[in-house]
């Protein structure tokens, strides 16, 4: 195990350098002038000119990128034009955010899209089995941003019973910033229920299907066991690989979400400093995700790695 | 008419002002005009009401003093506003409403908002011109203090408009030059204009937003949040340009302390967003929302609208150094394929005046109505683009800002133009991007704007009077003047305007210009629209300027 952590996290680590360059070609690609771009329209040119040697911005395009990677290393990348505040101090609180967001929902969504996607397999070709196929088909097709417009219509300005916005006062409990966050986390639970549950069926019945099961089950072992020690261990694999790859487009991915419940998170944040032509804050952004990518996909290959030895053994010579 | 009072009230006032009192008693102006005219003068509220009483006019009208309030009003708490997100809180370089609402909580102007929606004495207390207008002497506050505990003088006025004019940015290029303001006496700033003007007031008040009063060593390229040391009833607590900022009741201001404790302005990317928070109860004040989305506020009982009549407006500019729209009578095709009552209706829902491709609006008392109105003429239009060459029709890129109706009036443009020839291609761009790479980007820098799209959609907010219209957006070489419009006659006629002072000159010179901006169209100017703002009915004296800027300092929350 220790030698496939190893492997896996060495590819993260090329996979992030790579990524850092890709990012570093892009942002060259466009032209400005990121001295302007903070002074303003009207400061004097000597200012400007001051600010760009500051910012480095004459120097050599390789001298550039070396200091790009020294700065993907210590997560330094200087002040955001826009905002005038250190990159970080920008991208952590948006970051923050979006994990609350994220965190709430899945915590809303795994439980009940597993069970139900559980439930459905066990029941296969049933009412039941076709009710939550049908119904997770159809929430998971409704795009997020019209589940969160009629939610928050319904729900925040008809009915009144939650806030219409996500971002609670500076000075609100846990508990009031969860009643804050609730409908953006309803509208995921919306389209993440039918999908995960879906793949949390397949594979459950592929499991249910499999000779290891039948032999379980042949050995006299009770269902409950076949159930937590062979089926489960195995079914879910599927479930945790897209968990993984989802949660990295959930941080950054919501941007519609993120507009329409006025939520400053790092989908909107990232979009915003592209526009703005923000590039130590885009850079940062594309950077950060790239990061949390990584982090989840890793740690759900970990996870299969677990639940499954001979995934560890992928692509070791046997 | 009470001859005896009038001759006494008379007998004490200069030409300017005996113009305009003789304007009103011969009944040229409303008793609307005359008080707006008075405040900007600088006559007191008692000499206006000794006119008005002397003349016993029978006219409605607003009391020039009057603070409507609302019921049993609590003491303390916090207001929570909806504003859009703002670019840059630089005073002297922000060019969008929602830096000049945010900016307008710590800052304040020599003329500030009245409650009768004109201006009133901020920092200043009264001024009042020469014989000519060429000289303006503003008696500034005493006991003014900036909130880092120095005291306000004139030499931050000074200061302040030294910096305006070398930016060029808040239309008092040819009004005014460095070292303008006369500051040898620390409570009076007089100032030294480079010609008459009759409107100056307006030019360092509210209503051109760029003219707060800075500290004499604030330096431009310094934003709000660097430096929030104002001089205003709020002060700056936390910023976050991407979520909002907070401000608490500054305890040493000058006028009297604000009910609220507290005040709350959360940005938000879009009109609809803010609109939703307003209905759904998570704000509680509005500082704009458009009429297309914006109807469930208008009809919701709970809450109260802001309806001002305002000069705001959008400039569909055209290039006339080059480019297709070169020719003035391409410009003036395009022009005429406006239905302009259809825009009114069908974006305003009739919350809006037809304009006549010029910027001095119908409510302004100067406004001359002797200029003929453009009307929707297709086959005008056609045979103008054919004599333009352009017999087969033209093809050109209409940019647009994605701000309010901008979009949606784009497309109507769009649609409108097809019959004449026109094939317009949209190209809607945010805010922030907009402003800098189509309308007025910063380089080349010399004109100014002379990187500007061919032809394009920019916003105007309100201003009581043209004068910023007019320098920044049509004088050679002003500094939004993205049309990059050149005319000699149209120079010496705003010069003229701004010469004038008295309200039968200014109408006269109004009509020139009027005359030589609708004939060269370098913007079509298709409405003027109300300004909507509002809160919910449990707040009470909340006031807006229709520039963006929502003041709160004597607003509070009912039981």
């Amino acid at each position: 195990m220790t030698r496939y952590i190893v492997r896996r996290v060495a590819l993260s680590a090329v996979t992030l350098f790579l990524l850092v360059t890709i990012v570093f070609v892009i942002v060259n690609v466009l032209p400005d002038d990121p001295g302007r771009r903070i002074a303003g329209p009207f400061a004097p040119q000597e200012t400007v000119d001051a600010l760009n040697e500051r910012l480095g911005a004459n120097d050599p395009l390789l001298d550039q990128y070396g200091r790009l990677l020294k700065n993907a290393v210590t997560f330094d990348f200087g002040e955001s034009f826009k905002f005038g505040q250190p990159v970080k101090e920008v991208l952590f609180p948006a970051l923050a955010r979006s994990a609350k967001l994220v965190v709430l929902g899945l915590v809303l969504t795994l439980p009940i899209s597993i069970a139900a996607g559980i439930f459905a397999a066990r029941r296969r070709n049933t009412l039941a089995d076709r009710s939550v196929v049908t119904l997770g088909l159809a929430s998971s097709s409704i795009p997020e941003f019209v589940s969160g417009v009629t939610l928050q219509f319904l729900i925040g300005v008809q009915l009144g019973w939650l806030p219409v916005l996500a971002l609670a006062p500076s000075d609100a409990g846990f508990f009031a910033e969860l009643e804050y966050l609730l409908l953006p986390a309803l509208a995921l639970v919306a389209v993440y229920f039918g999908y995960i549950a879906r793949i949390t069926r397949a594979g459950t019945i592929s499991a249910l299907d499999a000779d290891y099961t039948r032999t379980a089950v042949m050995k006299g072992l009770t269902r409950r066991r076949v159930m937590t020690r062979h089926v489960m261990r195995n079914a879910l694999q599927p479930t945790v690989a897209v968990i993984g790859t989802q949660i990295g487009y959930l941080f950054s991915g919501l941007i519609a979400l993120e507009l329409i419940f006025n939520y400053p998170g790092l989908g909107s944040l990232i979009v915003n400093a592209a526009s703005d032509k923000d590039f130590p804050l885009l850079t940062a952004g594309v950077i950060l995700v790239g990061i949390i990518y990584m982090l989840t996909t890793l740690t759900a290959d970990l996870v299969i790695a677990w639940m499954n030895p001979r995934a560890r053994l992928v692509g070791e010579r046997v | 008419m009470d001859w005896k009072r009038f001759d006494r009230a008379r007998r004490s006032i200069g030409p300017l002002e005996l113009d305009l009192v003789e304007s009103y008693a011969q009944g040229r102006i409303s008793r609307r005009d005359f008080l707006r005219r008075g405040a900007v003068i600088g006559l007191s509220a008692p000499f206006l009401a000794t006119i008005l009483a002397a003349c016993s006019s029978d006219e409605g009208g607003g009391d020039v003093s009057a603070a409507p309030t609302g019921g049993a009003v609590q003491q303390g708490g916090t207001l929570r506003v909806a504003n859009l997100k703002p670019v840059t809180t630089d005073p002297v370089a922000m060019q969008d409403l929602p830096a000049y609402g945010v900016v307008a909580q710590c800052f304040e102007f020599l003329c500030t908002l009245g409650d009768d929606g004109d201006i009133a004495p901020g920092l200043a207390e009264e001024w009042s011109p020469n014989e000519d207008g060429s000289v303006w002497t503003f008696q500034l506050r005493q006991g003014v203090k900036w909130q880092d505990g120095s005291n306000f003088s004139s030499k931050d006025v000074a200061a302040t408009m030294d910096r305006l004019v070398e930016a060029g940015q808040s239309g008092l290029t040819g009004v005014i030059e460095v070292g303008a303001v006369d500051a040898s006496d620390p409570n009076v700033a007089v100032f030294n204009l480079t010609g008459p003007n009759g409107n100056l007031p307006y030019l360092v008040s509210v209503f051109n937003a760029q003219t707060p009063i800075t500290p004499v060593d604030y330096e431009t390229g310094t934003t709000l949040q660097d430096s929030p040391n104002g001089t205003g009833p709020w002060i700056l607590d936390e910023y976050n340009g991407n979520t909002g900022a907070t401000f608490s009741r500054n305890p040493d201001w000058w006028g009297d302390p604000p009910p609220l404790d507290k005040q709350e302005m959360q940005f938000f990317d879009d009109f609809g967003t803010m609109t939703t928070a307003m209905q759904g109860g998570s704000v509680d004040a509005i500082v704009q929302f458009v009429p297309i989305g914006g109807e469930a506020l208008l009809n919701d009982p709970n809450f109260t609208t802001l309806d001002i009549e305002a000069a705001t407006h959008q400039e569909v500019w055209m290039r006339t150094d080059t480019g297709q729209f070169k020719d003035a009578r391409v410009r003036q095709a395009l022009a005429l394929t406006f239905d302009r009552e259809a825009m009114v209706n069908t974006l305003f829902a009739g919350r809006a005046v037809v304009a006549n491709d010029h910027v001095i609006a119908p409510f302004m008392p100067f406004f001359n109505d002797s200029v003929p109105q453009r009307a929707k003429d297709d086959e005008a239009a056609r045979q103008l683009l054919s004599a333009a060459g352009f017999p087969d029709g033209l093809k050109a890129v209409l940019h647009a800002i994605d701000i309010l109706e901008i979009p949606d009036l784009a497309a109507l443009i769009q649609a409108q133009s097809k019959a004449a020839g026109f094939e317009l291609e949209l190209a809607v761009e945010p805010t922030d991007t907009f402003y800098g790479t189509q309308w007025c980007p910063p380089e080349p820098k010399d004109p100014p704007c002379s990187g500007a799209a061919e032809l394009g959609i920019v916003n105007y907010g309100h201003r009581p009077v043209p004068d910023v219209y007019l320098n920044a957006a049509f004088a050679t070489n002003g500094v939004w003047n993205s049309s990059q419009y050149s005319s000699a006659d149209f120079d010496a006629a705003f010069k003229e305007f701004q010469a004038s002072v008295g309200v039968e000159a200014q109408t006269a010179a109004a009509g020139t210009l009027e005359t030589i901006l609708n004939e060269d169209v370098p913007v079509g100017l298709p409405y003027f629209f109300n300004y909507l703002a509002g809160h919910s009915n449990n707040v009470t004296g909340v006031r807006v300027s229709a520039l963006g800027q929502m003041f709160v300092e004597k607003a509070a929350l009912t039981a």
